[in-house]
């Protein structure tokens, strides 16, 4: 065969997205190709974005929940967590005991639910096709009857208040969650013996998208990728916040950084997390207040700043409050775990295979309305 | 025939708070015309004066041996205000510095091995209006466990920053969207073009504060106006 020299030789920008079932949302990227080897990578984001920040300067402090729920949408009662944390800290109120319990039982099922869209997901992106989707949403779906129990809503909870809770849990709660748990205990072995060891799965995320401890912390990523590569580091345990210290748990950590890592890691936090629910139904209070005894109508915040964040399942979910002093923020910034984290797409991709980039983005987890906000 | 006036004070007394005896049916034609007519609302016991709200939170200086005197020791000739601002539990130290040293400061944080600030979390824009815009900084140190905060200011006339996503790579997407809403130059960043916004958006700035979201304000004005629902504290 001879090869005719003369022929122009270019690298080949592909586009995909904004409309591509990988991307997991309107999320479009152009890869730049030399054969099957990505040679570069522009993410272009800002399709969902729907000025939210602007909107909370609008709105007063008890508005500003239900608008946390629609920024991260797979991690709903986080979001509102950080929410009315950095608004309890400013205003100095103290929440009671069986709220708080609540709240992190609440949290930790949601994280549950939202590590199980991801193994379905992910299960896609690998190839293993709707398998793990059923399981995982079959799963998901016991979760958020218990979510729709409490709070009267599927998806956009705005069930925590400042200062507590909206309402009592109904009665049968906690039987219910520790009936909700033994199926999500089932649900994570069931997708531990379908991925795990899967062959497939495992050539396809094996030392694909290695991103070192260092790096990783320079692109700010925060969560379970940043515990893959290797640091040891998570906000409940090392900057607690609510009641996180009452519990015993393991934070797990990866050894190399890559999509298997992110996925061994998130399994595991599903396990610590049922744990951490076994610890505080135990440790519930079985009545007592769910809102403060002396609780102002209207929510005024003292003039100040705080930025308060919490372990989202995507990572650190940060808020900045700034106020002047009113019932609604001057400034509120919302630090999102899954902007910062796409934001080292582009490293982890380059030098890749172009069927590897859905990997990667996949492994991220990314929610596409807490990127644009 | 009864005054309309003292229909409405004595349907008022009977809703109100204060308890007043229940109006006698009444006696006599002229009973209710001698009814003082300030009475239920003289009875009300006067709300307790508000103290004024504070302008400004008041500004605490750190303690000796925080983290600002090892930031004076690794960035010196730096002219900054150090204070307390407060964080989920605790508090912590935040800066204020020039835009002209901003960049020696954070070279500083991030390279000094006493402050070792190698993750930046969080990067904000603030428009304070007549004081000019602001870009705030969270730092955290992983081996340190401490955590600073950088803050800079700059005038509408000349909105311009050092970059520093050559210091910190996540710094880039997040100078990208400060740009976008608040119009602030990063001086020295790589690819300063629109992140979030439309690519030809370069001349509008949404989270700027001379950019009002009319109608929601006005229909909050109407239903949560001051004092509303202020009854049970």
């Amino acid at each position: 065969m001879v090869l005719d020299s003369s022929l122009e030789v270019i690298d080949m920008p592909i586009n995909m997205g904004p409309q591509h079932p990988s991307t997991h949302g309107v999320f479009r990227m152009v890869l730049v190709v030399d054969g099957e080897k990505v040679v570069d990578v522009t993410p272009h984001i800002g399709y969902m974005h729907r000025g939210g920040e602007k909107l909370m300067e609008a709105m007063d402090f008890r508005q500003g929940i239900g608008y946390a729920d629609r920024t991260e949408y797979l991690a709903q009662f986080s979001a509102e967590l950080g929410y009315c944390l950095a608004v309890e800290r400013l205003m100095e109120i103290e929440v009671p005991d069986r709220a708080e319990y609540i709240r992190v039982i609440l949290t930790e099922m949601n994280r549950l639910s939202s590590h199980f869209m991801f193994m379905g997901a992910f299960g896609i992106d690998s190839g293993i096709f709707a398998t793990s989707f059923v399981y995982a949403f079959r799963e998901r779906e016991y979760l958020q009857d218990i979510f729709e129990e409490v709070s009267g809503d599927r998806l956009m909870y705005a069930y925590f208040r400042v200062g507590g809770l909206a309402w009592e849990v109904p009665d049968n709660f906690v039987s219910r969650v520790q009936e909700v748990l033994v199926k999500s205990q089932q649900g994570i072995r069931d997708l531990d013996d379908l991925l795990t060891k899967n062959e497939i799965f495992m050539a396809r995320c094996q030392n694909v998208g290695n991103f070192s401890a260092e790096r990783a912390i320079a692109y700010g990523v925060s969560g379970p990728i940043l515990r893959a590569s290797g640091v040891n580091w998570d906000l409940r345990r090392d900057e607690p916040y609510s009641i996180y210290p009452r519990f015993k748990f393991q934070i797990p950590v990866g050894n190399y950084g890559d999509v298997y890592d992110r996925y061994l890691v998130r399994l595991e936090e599903m396990r610590q997390s049922i744990s951490i629910i076994e610890q505080a139904l135990q440790q519930l209070p079985p009545e007592g207040p769910i809102v403060p005894e002396k609780m102002p109508r209207r929510l005024r915040t003292p003039p100040g700043e705080v930025y308060a964040k919490v372990e989202s399942p995507r990572g650190e979910w940060g808020v900045y409050l700034v106020s002047k002093g009113g019932d609604k923020p001057y400034r509120m910034k919302m630090r999102s775990p899954s902007f910062c984290n796409l934001s080292a797409l582009r490293e982890m991709t380059i030098g890749q295979y172009l069927a590897d980039a859905v990997m990667i983005l996949g492994s991220l987890d990314i929610v596409l309305c807490d990127v644009d906000r | 025939m009864t005054p309309p006036d003292g229909q409405d004070q004595e349907t008022t007394g009977a809703a109100g708070e204060t308890p007043v005896t229940p109006p006698s049916p009444a006696p006599e034609g002229a009973a209710p015309a001698e009814q003082p007519a300030a009475k239920p609302a003289a009875e009300r016991p006067a709300r307790p004066v508000k103290e004024a709200e504070p302008k400004e939170a008041p500004r605490v200086a750190p303690q000796p041996g925080s983290i600002s005197e090892l930031l004076a020791k690794a960035a010196p000739g730096v002219e900054m205000k150090a204070y307390m601002v407060p964080s989920v539990v605790g508090e912590s130290v935040a800066v204020e510095v020039g835009r002209d040293d901003l960049r020696a400061v954070m070279t500083a944080v991030h390279d000094d091995a006493s402050l070792d600030l190698k993750y930046l979390r969080c990067l904000s824009g603030i428009d304070w209006q007549e004081e000019g815009l602001e870009v705030v900084y969270h730092l955290w140190s992983f081996s340190k466990r401490h955590a600073l905060t950088v803050k800079t200011r700059v005038t509408y006339a000349d909105p311009t920053v050092p970059s520093i996503s050559a210091i910190y790579p996540s710094a880039d997407w997040h100078e990208r969207e400060t740009r976008d809403m608040f119009g602030i130059n990063f001086d020295g960043h790589p690819n300063l073009v629109p992140l979030l916004l439309p690519d030809d958006m370069t001349d509008h700035f949404p989270l700027r504060k001379d950019n009002p979201l009319q109608e929601i304000e006005e229909w909050q004005g109407d239903n949560l106006r001051d004092g509303a629902g202020e009854g049970e504290e």
